[in-house]
C-alpha cells in the first residue's frame, strides 16, 4: 500500500471556508468615489460604479433566489412535457487576466458570462438548450426544446439510459478552499507583480524578452435536478504564467524557459507562496544557460522525470485513455478512442505497471484545478483507484456510464465526473484529478537521481504530442539535466523522450516518497464537440524510467 | 433574404453607440458577436446531443492616456451595459500604462466581403439531422460505426470606436467531419468538409470516403523513415493553419522567428520555397470569407505572403509599423494556398515508393526557428509502390520543418477548402491543394487506429 496523498478533507455539508463566499448574500452599500483598493474589493463584490444601481450585480454575487425559482420552473416544465430526468444550472463565469511585456502592461481584460441551461433525458436520449435571458419566458421555452430535441433524438434511434443511484443534496453547498479570492486583489498589485517578475528576469545576460501573465477563473454555479438535489458552488482556480527568452549575442539562437510554475485551484494566496519576482532571475539564468548548452546525444537514456514533467505525461496516457467514453467510442471523431479498451477484457487485468504504481481518479484534492464539492450531475466529489498494484481496475465514470462497467467494477456509482464548462455547454464525462501516489520508502529527489548512472532529469513540460489511442508519446521539457554517476552534472537541451505508453510505464523503476509529490495542472484539457475545456491536476512523486528513447530535437 | 442570426446590424450599431455615448474615458472601442452555434452530433451510430444557443456578448475597451482596459459580458440589458461600461473604465484608470498603445482608429473604409449564406443560417436541425443520418446508414451498411459532428455558426461581429469607426460583418460556417470505424477497432477512416455555405457541403461525398476509406485502412507493418508523402488537402490545410501564424515582420526583426536574418532584420524578398509556393490571404474569396476588419477594426486586404517562393510580405501591427514608419499590415484572416494541375492518380502514378496522408492529429510545436512541427497520421495511411496503391499501413508520427515541406514540392493538385480544425469546429477558412513532396519525415509507428 503506497503513502496517502496529503488533502484537505472536503466537507460535504458546508464549505470548508466561507471567507469570500459569493453566496452570501452582500448588501454592502455601493458608493462614488472609491479607492482603488476599495474599488476592486467592491468589484469583486459586485459593485458598479455607484452612479447606476444595476437590476442584477455585475460581477461575482449570490446565486439568488430568483435564480433558484428560474431552475424550480424548468425543471417543472420538462418534467410535465415527458422528461425522464432533467437537470439545470445557472452558471456564470469570470475571467481576469493581466499581461504584461517587459516593462509594458498588454493585457487588462475581465470576462463576465452569465446564463442558464437545462438538459432532458427521454428515453435514452438527451437534449440540452441554453439561454442567457433570464425571464420565465425564456426559461421555460429552454426547458421546452430540451425535451423536444431529446424525444426528437429519441425516435431517430431509441435507446435507453439507466442513470447510477445518487443520494439527494436539497440544500449543498461548496466553495474552493482558499484564504484570499483572486477578484479581491486590485488590478495594479498583479500588474506590479508581474512587472517586477519581468526586471529580474531581464536582469540575467542575454535575456532579452520575459512576459508573464496572472489568469483567475471563478465559477458561480447552481445546480437543481429533477430528483430534488440543490447544489451551490464557487469552484475557484488561477494561473500563474511565465515566459522568458534568451538570445545569443550573436542573433543566431533564441532558447525559452516557460512553465515555471503551476495552476492550481486554489485562491491568490498561493500566488503570493510561490515567490515569483524572487525567483525569476533563476529560471532567467536557466534560459540563457541553453543557449550553451549541448544538445543531447540520441539514443537509450534512464529517465528522470520531475513531478513538473510528469503530470503532463500521466494527464497524457493514463488520464486520457481511462475516460470511459472515450474507450467506447463517444470521442472517436476528436479527441480518439482507448487503447485501454474493451472493458471487459482490461479490468482488474491490464497490467500497466510495476506493482507499486497506485492512481487515483480523484475530485478531493487540495488545490487541484478539477477538485469539487459535487459534480454537474449532484454526484459528490470522491477518491477512487485507477490503477491499483499495477493493473488497471476502473475508468472515469458519469451517472450514465456507471451502469456500463459496473458488472466489471462492482461499482454501481458515478464517479462524479460530469461537467459542462460554461452555461452554454452540455455537461459530459470530463477528467478528475488523476495522480499517481508518492512511494512507501519516501525516497528524496535525490535518492532517486542517485540511482542513476548514466541518466536525464527533465523539468517542466514542453511540447507534447500523443496519438488519439493514447500509445505513440512524444513529449519534451523545459530544462534537462544529464546526470552521471547519480548527480546533475550538465545541463542539456533539445530533448524529447519517446516511446509507446504499456512499455513506458512498465520501465518505471524507482519513485519518490510524499515529500517530492506535487500537483502540475493545465486549464486546457479539450474534448468534445462543441469542443469543451476543463481544467485539471494531476499529483506524482519524482519517478524513474529506465531505458527511454530519447531524440534530438532540434 | 432572412436576416442574419443574432442581434440586427441596426441593433448592434445601436449597442455600439449606446456605449460609446456612455463613454466617460479619453477613448472607446466596442466589439460585438451576436449570434447562433448549433450543432449535431453523433456516436455509435445514433444521435447523441444536438443543440443550439444565442448568444450576445460585448467587449468594452477603455482607456484612459495610455492606461487600457477590456470587459467582456453578455449582460448587455438596459443598466448592465453602463455598469460594465463603469467597471471597465474603472479597471483602465487602475491599470499600468501600455507603452504600445496606439489610438483608436477613425472611419475605415472596409470593401463589404460577403460570407453570410442564408443556407446556413436558416439550416433546421431536421436537415441536420438528415445529412447526419446519411452517414449512419452507410456506416451500418458496411457494419461499421460512425461518429460525426456538424457544426454550425451564424452571426454578426461588429467594431465601433469612439473616433466614428463602425464596421459590422455577418458570415455564417458550416464544419462536417464523419470519422467511421469497423465493429472490431481495427479500421477507421475519415472525411470532412467545411465551407460558409451549406450548399457547398456534401454530406454524400464524406459519408462515401470516410466508409470506404474505413472498409481500405487496416494497417500493416511499415518502417519509419523519410518518405515521399502524398498529403491530402486536409493533411496540408492543419499545416498551413501554423503557418499562418508565422508571417509576423515583429517577431522577425527581434530575432524569433525563422524569417529572422542572421546578424538583425528580415529575410522580405528573399526565395525561401519552392517556386510553385504561393500563399495569399484574401477576405474576399468566395465561400473562404473573412471579415474585412480586425478587431481593432484596421482593414484587412488581399496580401500576398509568398509569391512563387518568394518572402513578399511580413505582417505589422500597428505599434510596430509605427516604429519602423511604415504603414501597418494586418495578418492573414484566411489562408489561401494557391493550387496547380496535378491530379491524385497523376501523382500515385508517379511514385515509385512513396506514403499517401489522409490527415493529422495532435500536432505541436518543436522548433518555431525552423518552423517544425510534430503529430501524428490519423484515419487513412497507405504505401504507394511502383505508381500504385499497394496497401495500408500503420499510422506514423512525423517531425518535419514546415519550410523544408515548402521547398520540397514535387507536384501540386487543385485548392479546396478543407475542415483544417483538429476538433473538428469550423475553423479560421483554409484553402488548400493535395502536395506532393519529397523527404517527409516519418519518424515513429504509431499502434493507433
Amino acid at each position: 500500500m503506497a503513502g496517502k496523498i496529503p488533502r484537505v478533507p472536503v466537507n460535504h455539508l458546508g464549505s470548508a471556508t466561507t471567507a469570500g463566499s459569493p453566496f452570501t448574500p452582500n448588501s454592502a452599500p455601493l458608493q462614488a468615489g472609491l479607492s482603488r483598493r476599495d474599488f476592486m474589493r467592491l468589484s469583486a463584490l459586485a459593485a458598479a460604479s455607484g452612479l447606476v444601481l444595476p437590476r442584477r450585480p455585475v460581477a461575482a454575487q449570490s446565486m439568488t433566489s430568483t435564480e433558484s425559482e428560474l431552475l424550480a420552473l424548468a425543471m417543472d416544465v420538462a418534467r410535465s412535457e415527458g422528461a425522464d430526468y432533467a437537470d439545470g444550472r445557472v452558471i456564470r463565469t469570470q475571467f481576469e487576466a493581466v499581461g504584461a511585456r517587459e516593462q509594458m502592461i498588454t493585457q487588462v481584460q475581465s470576462t463576465d458570462s452569465y446564463g442558464i441551461n437545462v438538459r432532458a433525458l427521454v428515453g435514452g436520449s438527451w437534449g440540452f438548450a441554453a439561454t442567457q435571458i433570464f425571464t420565465r419566458d425564456a426559461v421555460a421555452n429552454i426547458a421546452r426544446e430540451a425535451v423536444a430535441i431529446a424525444r426528437a433524438n429519441n425516435d431517430v434511434a431509441p435507446s435507453t439510459t439507466v442513470l447510477a443511484p445518487v443520494d439527494i443534496f436539497p440544500d449543498a453547498d461548496w466553495v474552493t478552499p482558499h484564504s484570499i479570492d483572486p477578484f479581491t486583489i486590485p488590478i495594479e498589485d498583479k500588474a506590479a507583480l508581474l512587472l517586477r517578475i519581468n526586471e529580474e528576469a531581464l536582469r540575467v545576460n542575454n535575456i532579452r524578452f520575459s512576459s508573464s501573465s496572472i489568469l483567475s477563473v471563478k465559477e458561480e454555479r447552481l445546480l437543481a435536478t429533477t430528483e430534488g438535489s440543490v447544489v451551490r458552488q464557487t469552484l475557484m482556480r488561477i494561473n500563474p504564467s511565465i515566459n522568458i527568452t534568451a538570445i545569443s549575442p550573436d542573433g543566431s539562437d533564441f532558447q525559452s524557459r516557460s512553465a515555471v510554475v503551476e495552476p492550481a485551484g486554489r485562491g491568490y494566496e498561493y500566488v503570493m507562496g510561490l515567490e515569483l519576482a524572487a525567483n525569476a532571475q533563476g529560471w532567467a539564468e536557466e534560459a540563457a544557460m541553453k543557449l550553451d548548452a549541448p544538445g543531447v546525444e540520441p539514443g537509450k537514456w534512464d529517465l528522470v522525470l520531475h513531478p513538473s514533467n510528469l503530470w503532463l505525461t500521466i494527464h497524457e496516457n493514463i488520464g486520457h485513455p481511462t475516460e470511459l467514453d472515450r474507450a467506447l467510442g463517444f470521442e472517436a471523431n476528436y479527441a480518439g478512442t482507448s487503447f485501454i479498451y474493451p472493458p471487459e477484457d482490461v479490468i482488474g487485468k491490464l497490467k500497466m505497471g510495476p506493482e507499486f504504481l497506485q492512481f487515483e481518479g480523484n475530485r478531493t484534492e487540495f488545490g487541484g484545478c478539477a477538485t469539487t464539492g459535487w459534480d454537474d450531475e449532484g454526484v459528490p466529489a470522491e477518491a477512487w483507484p485507477i490503477i491499483k498494484d499495477g493493473i488497471f481496475v476502473d475508468y472515469q465514470t458519469t451517472r450514465e456510464q456507471a451502469a456500463w462497467i459496473s458488472q466489471h467494477t462492482g461499482i454501481d456509482r458515478s464517479h462524479g465526473c460530469s461537467y459542462g464548462q460554461n452555461w452554454e455547454s452540455m455537461p459530459f464525462q470530463r477528467m478528475p484529478n488523476v495522480s499517481m501516489l508518492p512511494g512507501e520508502e519516501n525516497l528524496s529527489e535525490d535518492d532517486v537521481i542517485a540511482a542513476t548512472e548514466r541518466g536525464i532529469l527533465v523539468e517542466g513540460r514542453g511540447s507534447y504530442s500523443i496519438d488519439q489511442q493514447r500509445y505513440n508519446i512524444q513529449f519534451g521539457g523545459q530544462v534537462f539535466w544529464e546526470i552521471r554517476n547519480g548527480r546533475k552534472y550538465q545541463m542539456l537541451r533539445d530533448v524529447a523522450y519517446v516511446g509507446r505508453t504499456p512499455e513506458f510505464w512498465n520501465s518505471l523503476d524507482v519513485i519518490g516518497g510524499a515529500q517530492t509529490y506535487f500537483l502540475g495542472a493545465s486549464f486546457g484539457d479539450a474534448k468534445g464537440q462543441p469542443i469543451q475545456v476543463n481544467a485539471v491536476s494531476h499529483g506524482c512523486p519524482i519517478s524513474l524510467f529506465r531505458d527511454i528513447d530519447i531524440i534530438n530535437t532540434a | 433574404m432572412a436576416e442574419a442570426k443574432g442581434l440586427s446590424e441596426s441593433d448592434i450599431k445601436a449597442i455600439s453607440d449606446r456605449v460609446i455615448e456612455l463613454s466617460q474615458a479619453d477613448h472607446c472601442r466596442v466589439n460585438i458577436d451576436s449570434g447562433w452555434r448549433g450543432y449535431t452530433r453523433v456516436a455509435t451510430n445514433r444521435i447523441t446531443s444536438a443543440g443550439g444557443a444565442d448568444r450576445t456578448a460585448v467587449t468594452i475597451t477603455s482607456v484612459f492616456g495610455k492606461r487600457v482596459a477590456s470587459i467582456n459580458t453578455n449582460s448587455i440589458e438596459g443598466p448592465d451595459l453602463e455598469a460594465a461600461v463603469r467597471k471597465s473604465e474603472a479597471m483602465a484608470r487602475l491599470a499600468p500604462e501600455s507603452p504600445e498603445y496606439m489610438p483608436e482608429l477613425g472611419l475605415q473604409n472596409y470593401r463589404p466581403t460577403g460570407g453570410y449564406y442564408e443556407s446556413t443560417g436558416e439550416l433546421e436541425p431536421l436537415t441536420r439531422a438528415e445529412a447526419a443520418a446519411i452517414a449512419i446508414r452507410q456506416a451500418e451498411a458496411s457494419n461499421q460505426i460512425a461518429a460525426s459532428y456538424m457544426d454550425v455558426r451564424a452571426g454578426t461581429s461588429a467594431v465601433g470606436t469612439s473616433n466614428g469607426l463602425f464596421g459590422a460583418h455577418a458570415s455564417t460556417g458550416v464544419a462536417y467531419t464523419l470519422t467511421s470505424r469497423t465493429r472490431d477497432g481495427l479500421q477507421s477512416g475519415w472525411a470532412g468538409d467545411e465551407a460558409n455555405d451549406w450548399n457547398q457541403i456534401e454530406s454524400q461525398r464524406v459519408a462515401d470516403d470516410a466508409v470506404s476509406k474505413c472498409r481500405d485502412w487496416r494497417k500493416t507493418e511499415l518502417d519509419p523513415g523519410q518518405y515521399t508523402a502524398i498529403l491530402e488537402p486536409t493533411a496540408v490545410g492543419m499545416l498551413m493553419l501554423r503557418m499562418m501564424n508565422t508571417f509576423n515582420q515583429r517577431l522577425a526583426d527581434e530575432g524569433r522567428s525563422y524569417f529572422s536574418k542572421s546578424g538583425g532584420g528580415n529575410r522580405l524578398g528573399e526565395q525561401l520555397f519552392d517556386d510553385r509556393v504561393s500563399l495569399r490571404s484574401d477576405p474576399g474569396f468566395v465561400d473562404a470569407e473573412a471579415a474585412p476588419f480586425t478587431s481593432e477594426g484596421q482593414a484587412r486586404v488581399a496580401t500576398n505572403w509568398v509569391e512563387d517562393g518568394r518572402l513578399v510580405n511580413l505582417s505589422r501591427p500597428r505599434f510596430w509599423a509605427d516604429q519602423l514608419g511604415e504603414e501597418p499590415l494586418p495578418g492573414p484572416g484566411n489562408f489561401i494556398m494557391a493550387g496547380g494541375d496535378d491530379s491524385l492518380e497523376d501523382m500515385i502514378a508517379s511514385t515509385e515508393r512513396g506514403v499517401l496522408i489522409t490527415r493529422f492529429w495532435y500536432i505541436r510545436g518543436l522548433n518555431p526557428r525552423i518552423i517544425s512541427y510534430t503529430g501524428l497520421t490519423r484515419d487513412g495511411t497507405f504505401l504507394i509502390e511502383n505508381g500504385r496503391i499497394s496497401r495500408p499501413v500503420t499510422n506514423f508520427r512525423f517531425n518535419q520543418s514546415l519550410v523544408e515541406m515548402l521547398k520540397n514540392v514535387e507536384m501540386v493538385g487543385p485548392s479546396v477548402r478543407v475542415a483544417a480544425s483538429e476538433n473538428s469546429s469550423v475553423s479560421t477558412p483554409i484553402v488548400v491543394p493535395t502536395l506532393k513532396v519529397s523527404g517527409f519525415n516519418l519518424s515513429s509507428v504509431s499502434d493507433a487506429i
